[in-house]
């Protein structure tokens, strides 16, 4: 995994350099923009994604996914389900990370809409909010931290109507 | 009085937060600091990636063809094609906001760069493999299409009250 982590990062890395080198040979000009759109980008968010990896770094030690399925038990009953719609939203972290985790959650007998529910949430990001807000501004990022409460409530609702029924509806 | 970038107040948060980690348990705080760095060089190479990609839009792609597909007046269907470029789009998300605050400053509405944040954090192409291994077909299939439902409706929410 750490191993496909780093040939990631080489990849992306290498793969903007050659787009970059492309472009500026076809036309100098272009390539300078992009170069400079890459260089002011990037200091203007360096502080920030500082902050945000340490953020994330405190988050994945101190709340460990044992922890999460303890608090969110099976999702069930109306605490359960707020839970699930609201907690996830202060994780870090990519799908690739999530998923385990919840299918551990699933074995311990949370419903099909809770992880619905879980997923959903947990694309509200708090973490990020410093980039959200930087790029998007704070309206936006508080409207749309609020939506992702309802979008959740509405998912699990759905999921659990449409898949966790033994009829087969889909 | 003295400016300071939000950026410096988060970077005091997070240092007063890891004192604190530091002073309640010195081992785990150490784990977080390795956490820490390694998300660092995961996130960096995809961003400057995702940079890259705006310089090409900068420089090929004019403000106003970026508004005329995602702009206000394109309405529903912007949110639509926003929703799909965040299906396929392949970002992490610390990189969604930065390029969706890009096309917000050349012109794509609200509702639009809410559709691609949503889709492009909760659906990707790339997980789909894995979200079946781990919670089955019917789950994700269902979870992606209500999703992409969810999310139009959301942002043509978003679209309203933000306008």
């Amino acid at each position: 995994m750490k191993k496909l982590l780093k040939n990631d990062a080489l990849q992306f890395l290498s793969l903007s350099v050659v787009i970059t080198l492309f472009i500026y040979a076809l036309d100098v000009s272009k390539g300078m923009i992009i170069a400079k759109t890459v260089y002011l980008t990037f200091f203007e968010v360096l502080d920030i994604i500082i902050a945000v990896s340490i953020f994330i770094g405190l988050f994945q030690v101190w709340v460990k996914p044992p922890t999460i399925v303890k608090w969110l038990g099976k999702g069930s009953g109306l605490k359960g389900f707020i839970l699930v719609c609201t907690f996830p939203i202060l994780m870090g972290g990519s799908l690739f990370t999530v998923f385990p985790l919840l299918k551990t959650l699933r074995e311990k007998g949370a419903r099909q809409g809770a992880i619905a529910s879980f997923i959903t949430a947990w694309g509200g990001k708090a973490p990020l909010l410093p980039l959200e807000t930087k790029f998007l501004g704070w309206p936006f990022a508080l409207v749309r931290l609020s939506f992702i409460i309802l979008f959740a409530f509405v998912m699990g609702i759905l999921m659990d109507w449409v898949v966790e029924k033994p009829t087969k509806l889909v | 009085m003295n400016y300071m970038r939000a950026g410096h107040i988060y970077l005091i948060i997070a240092v007063v937060m890891l004192g604190i980690s530091f002073f309640k348990e010195r081992q785990k705080t150490k784990e977080a600091l390795k956490a820490t760095l390694k998300i660092f060089y995961t996130i960096i190479p995809v961003l400057v990636f995702v940079f890259v990609l705006m310089g090409l839009i900068q420089a090929y792609v004019s403000s106003k063809t970026i508004a005329s597909i995602l702009g206000q007046k394109s309405g529903i269907l912007g949110i639509l094609y926003a929703e799909l470029v965040g299906c396929i789009a392949l970002f992490m998300p610390p990189a969604v906001f930065p390029f969706g605050g890009y096309l917000h400053d050349n012109g794509a509405s609200y509702g639009s760069i809410a559709g691609f944040v949503f889709t492009a954090i909760l659906i990707g192409i790339t997980t789909l493999p894995l979200e079946i291994k781990f919670l089955g077909k019917r789950f994700t299939v269902a979870r992606n299409i209500f999703t992409f439902v969810l999310a139009f409706f959301t942002a043509l929410l978003m679209e309203v009250i933000l306008r």
